[in-house]
């Protein structure tokens, strides 16, 4: 019965969030008969499942709508905004009788007597006029689709297969250092590149279970939308679009709060009365749009509607008054730096306080549970036309791009977003000063608080030769300020989980993460650290370092052009331009691997290949033919995307592997490799080269042998020459390759083999060890032989 | 009333824990530790792909933290969805203790007091029955905060 009365419980407030946004979009098109189908099954469901259940209030309350809606569904009875509005009120009621029996609580005890007649009472008569007029029309692009056979888990046991990955991904780690500690046997790394791709893809599968339709974010919106609209006398034209984008199931519970605020507030603040708008020449209907989609591997949900936009103009007039900002600092700030000052706490500019929003959570708390996540907000502000928001959150909780950094002798991870910039204390832009035990970082003439992270968390500071690294830090929502570690180690993607409730009390660490090393790391919290540092919160005069910069910028961050491309595996990396000698798509099956090396055939020759890839998911591949002054290198991307400057040294420098740093292009954080280890980590090209030697091919002049026989040796990747050289020049690899007999002997006394070729496909006689010269196996094992 | 307990030293004082509590009793490796906590979070430790935060029990009963070289055994348990290892002296036994557990009698040392709940009677020996969930949610947290 428990079992029967749970799945009643999670199928009812599943069907429930669904319905509520069909229900507003049938009031919108009451003719729309599938979704009065829909509704009204849900109600026959509930009912027939409640009288099993032994549920009487459920039972009459269904019972009820199912009659209401039975009436339309024959055509007696026309849906009017009275008759959703109570229908969703039952459906309101049901849902909180739902999550009452769910949590084994008394059931509310309102009486269903009123909600019942306002059922039966004719619309007309129990709403007023004014409000009737704002139906609220929501597109949807898409028309029913099959729905794909799902079944319920419990998420623990998602969880657990996931850890059992995890663990096995470990392991697999572990192995492939113990097999690279032995000697190498090509039959073993195959049997175990069979394996990583493997628990790979099985990695990839475990995490699609956790992802979810990003429609259910969108679920609740409608209803929201319809509400509000009616409580303002607005009209609103909702559009909801990419509800099919998937994303992380936390990441989903993560994004609603946001989401939902950025929603109230546009309809509270951003589209205007019908009055207000026919005044201003605009549609009397204001449109809403919401929409999702996947970029690489983040999602970005823009919320755009066609009201007022953000009075910037009063936001910075509010802040002066607040006594944030003075009238100087104001005057020297740009259009996007006022419309930034939305994000700081207590600022809005709605004039009063109303029920639905402006009551003191304001876009300060949006962006800093946005970005919590590892997310971006963004605005684009039209005054006057509407306001665009776009957030862009990561595909998943789980995994963000981080530093690690090393202080106190122990590493600790911090998320690249929060790292605005990383110096070297010996860095002549920089300047510390002390007064009174604070600590003041002067970075081109913009002071900021600055700490040593060993202070904060109260370690020792290790003596240590060279210079400290000194990171800007931008929290959330707080200043940019200073913090000195030891050295800034590493950078890559960060699998993190929560730390235990014993480690978040102390409000400096964000969560945990485990390297392949095996030893935890913590993550840092920018603004934790600050709070615990109790650093001063004062906003910053972000112009005068603007202005500082941009004379920077002039006088001498040096620029080269570097080529953006994305790597197989996803990141989106740069390369200095002037090495790329040009980029081609190559046939994947003319990767190879040999002695633990990737390399490609490319016009005869091997040529290595930069990255150690040599298995591809797709038959043609786009490569950067790269070439230092005597080698040349392949190196397969996944896609190139476009030429742009970058400084000549990364805006942070951190030296690793094949990576000399980071360099932010449009504010985007890219890796940039570093040239010097690319090739310093190619194999010696003598194998290549070398080993093959020259063809000479002693008959000149002879037409077959020039236009047949050179070809041919040239397309198999052999060096040929014409005519004989110089006896200095031959060298004991090459081979001469003659017709005559008496150029073979010539050949003979320089000291190089011959391979001596005749017209006939019969041999001579029995000495006869030429070879017939359209016997193309024969000749090329000839070649290869003889230089053996 | 036929329960079984793990028998351990904690702090120079026989302890019992139930089993149901109990996931594993490993020996501590590797604790990187936790800078800004208090002596009682001894730090972090990986067990495969979990992720154990060690708590060193003793300091939380003495206040004063265990030194690195006599650490030694820890019990893993999951308390409220997170995996923690808890540092005791030693275990010697697990048992099945047909009385079950007693009522506490004598006067109870006050450190011991928020997570004690019982005595468990064992070859003539009583030993001080804890949840370990007491020393994560009453103890440790609490300094924490």
């Amino acid at each position: 019965m428990d079992e029967l009365l749970q799945e009643f419980i999670s199928e009812t407030q599943e069907t429930l969030e669904a319905l509520a946004g069909e229900v507003v979009a049938w009031e919108a098109d009451p003719s729309d008969r599938d979704r009065l189908d829909a509704i009204f099954r849900f109600f026959h469901t509930v009912k027939g499942s409640c009288g099993f259940l032994n549920l009487p209030r459920f039972e009459r309350l269904s019972h009820a709508a199912e009659d209401v809606l039975s009436e339309i569904r024959a055509g007696n009875r026309r849906p009017d905004p009275a008759t959703v509005s109570a229908v969703l009120g039952i459906m309101d009621r049901i849902g909180e009788l739902t999550e009452a029996v769910a949590i084994g609580a008394a059931l509310p005890s309102e009486n269903d007597d009123f909600l019942i007649s306002a059922l039966s009472a004719q619309g007309s008569e129990a709403e007023p006029a004014a409000v009737q007029a704002a139906p609220v029309g929501v597109g949807r692009p898409a028309a029913a689709q099959s729905v794909p056979r799902t079944i319920r888990l419990p998420l623990s046991l998602i969880d657990q297969l996931m850890n059992g990955v995890s663990d096995m991904v470990l392991a697999r780690n572990e192995l492939s250092r113990k097999l690279r500690e032995r000697s190498a046997d090509p039959e073993l790394d195959n049997v175990f590149e069979r394996l990583s791709t493997c628990v790979a893809d099985m990695r990839d599968v475990i995490s699609k279970t956790r992802m979810q339709r990003v429609d259910r974010l969108f679920a609740a919106i409608p209803r929201m939308v319809r509400d509000l609209g009616r409580e303002l006398g607005k009209r609103i034209d909702l559009s909801l679009e990419g509800g099919d984008v998937e994303m992380d199931r936390e990441m989903v519970e993560m994004v609603v709060d946001p989401l939902t605020h950025i929603v109230r507030n546009s309809i509270d603040h951003g589209i205007e009365t019908p009055e207000k708008r026919r005044a201003a020449g605009k549609p009397e209907t204001g449109r809403l749009r919401l929409e999702a989609r996947q970029s690489g591997n983040q999602i970005v949900i823009a919320i755009a509607d066609d009201g007022a936009g953000i009075d910037t103009a009063r936001l910075v007039d509010k802040a002066i008054a607040d006594g944030r900002l003075t009238p100087d600092a104001a005057a020297r700030m740009s259009e996007q730096d006022r419309l930034d000052l939305i994000f700081h706490a207590g600022l809005s500019t709605a004039a009063k306080v109303t029920a639905i929003s402006g009551r003191g959570v304001g876009m300060d708390v949006v962006r800093a549970n946005v970005e919590r996540i590892g997310g971006v907000i963004a605005l684009d502000n039209q005054p006057g036309q509407g306001l665009c928001i776009t957030l862009r959150v990561p595909l998943t909780l789980t995994i963000i791009p981080g530093l690690i950094v090393r202080a106190g002798g122990q590493h600790f991870a911090i998320p690249r977003a929060a790292v605005v910039e990383i110096l070297h204390d010996n860095n002549e832009t920089l300047h510390v000063s002390e007064v009174g035990g604070a600590k003041i970082a002067t970075i081109r003439a913009v002071r900021h608080s600055m700490v040593d992270l060993e202070d904060v968390l109260g370690m020792a500071k290790p003596v240590q030769q060279g210079p400290r690294a000194i990171m800007v830090v931008r929290s959330a929502t707080g200043v940019p300020f200073a913090m000195g570690v030891s050295a800034v180690d590493n950078h890559e993607e960060l699998v993190i989980r929560p730390a235990s409730p014993l480690v978040m009390a102390t409000g400096v660490y964000a969560g945990m993460t485990l390297p392949d090393n095996g030893k935890p790391m913590l993550l840092l919290d920018a603004a934790g650290l600050a709070n615990a540092a109790r650093l001063p919160n004062i906003i910053d005069d972000r112009a005068a370092r603007q202005q500082e910069e941009q004379a920077d910028a002039q006088t001498g961050v040096e620029m080269v052009a570097a080529l953006r491309f994305e790597e197989l595996s996803g990141e989106r990396r740069l390369l200095k331009l002037s090495l790329i000698e040009r980029v081609e798509d190559i046939d994947a099956n003319l990767f190879g691997r040999s002695g633990g090396r990737a390399f490609v055939r490319l016009d005869g020759r091997l040529v290595p290949v930069a990255n150690g890839l040599s298995q591809f998911d797709r038959d043609k591949v786009s490569a950067l033919r790269l070439r230092d002054d005597r080698r040349e290198a392949c190196y397969p991307v996944a896609a190139v995307l476009d030429i742009v400057q970058m400084p000549a040294v990364p805006d942070m420098v951190a030296m690793h592997g094949m990576l000399s740093g980071v360099a932010v292009i449009e504010g985007e954080h890219l890796e940039v490799i570093n040239p010097f280890a690319l090739f310093a980590a190619l194999p010696e090209e003598a194998m290549v080269e070398r080993v093959r030697g020259r063809c000479l091919l002693a008959d000149s002049n002879d037409g077959w042998t020039r236009e047949i026989l050179a070809p041919l040796l040239r397309q198999a990747g052999h060096e040929v020459l014409l005519g004989l050289p110089g006896d200095a020049l031959v060298d004991p690899d090459d081979v001469v390759l003659c017709t005559e007999a008496d150029a073979a002997q010539a050949a003979e006394i320089m000291g190089c083999r011959v391979v001596h070729l005749r017209a006939s496909p019969r041999p001579t006689g029995p000495q006869d060890g030429s070879i017939y010269r359209y016997d193309q196996d024969a000749l090329m094992a000839a070649i290869a032989g003889r230089r053996g | 009333m036929d329960q079984l307990y793990l028998l351990a030293t904690l702090a120079g004082t026989r302890i019992a824990v139930e089993t149901g509590e109990v996931e594993a009793v490993v020996r501590l490796t590797d604790v990187s530790p936790v800078p800004g906590m208090g002596a009682h979070i001894a730090g972090l430790s990986a067990l495969r792909s979990r992720v154990l935060t060690i708590i060193d029990v003793a300091a939380l009963i003495r206040g004063q933290a265990t030194p690195v070289e006599q650490r030694s055994l820890a019990i893993i348990a999951n308390i409220s969805g997170h995996s923690y290892g808890l540092m005791v002296d030693g275990v010697s036994d697990i048992c099945r203790v047909p009385e079950g557990a007693l009522p506490l009698r004598g006067q109870l040392d006050a450190a011991w007091a928020p997570y004690a709940r019982a005595l468990v009677e064992h070859e003539g020996h009583p030993w001080l029955l804890v949840s370990l969930a007491a020393f994560i949610e009453g103890g440790a947290l609490a300094q924490a905060a």
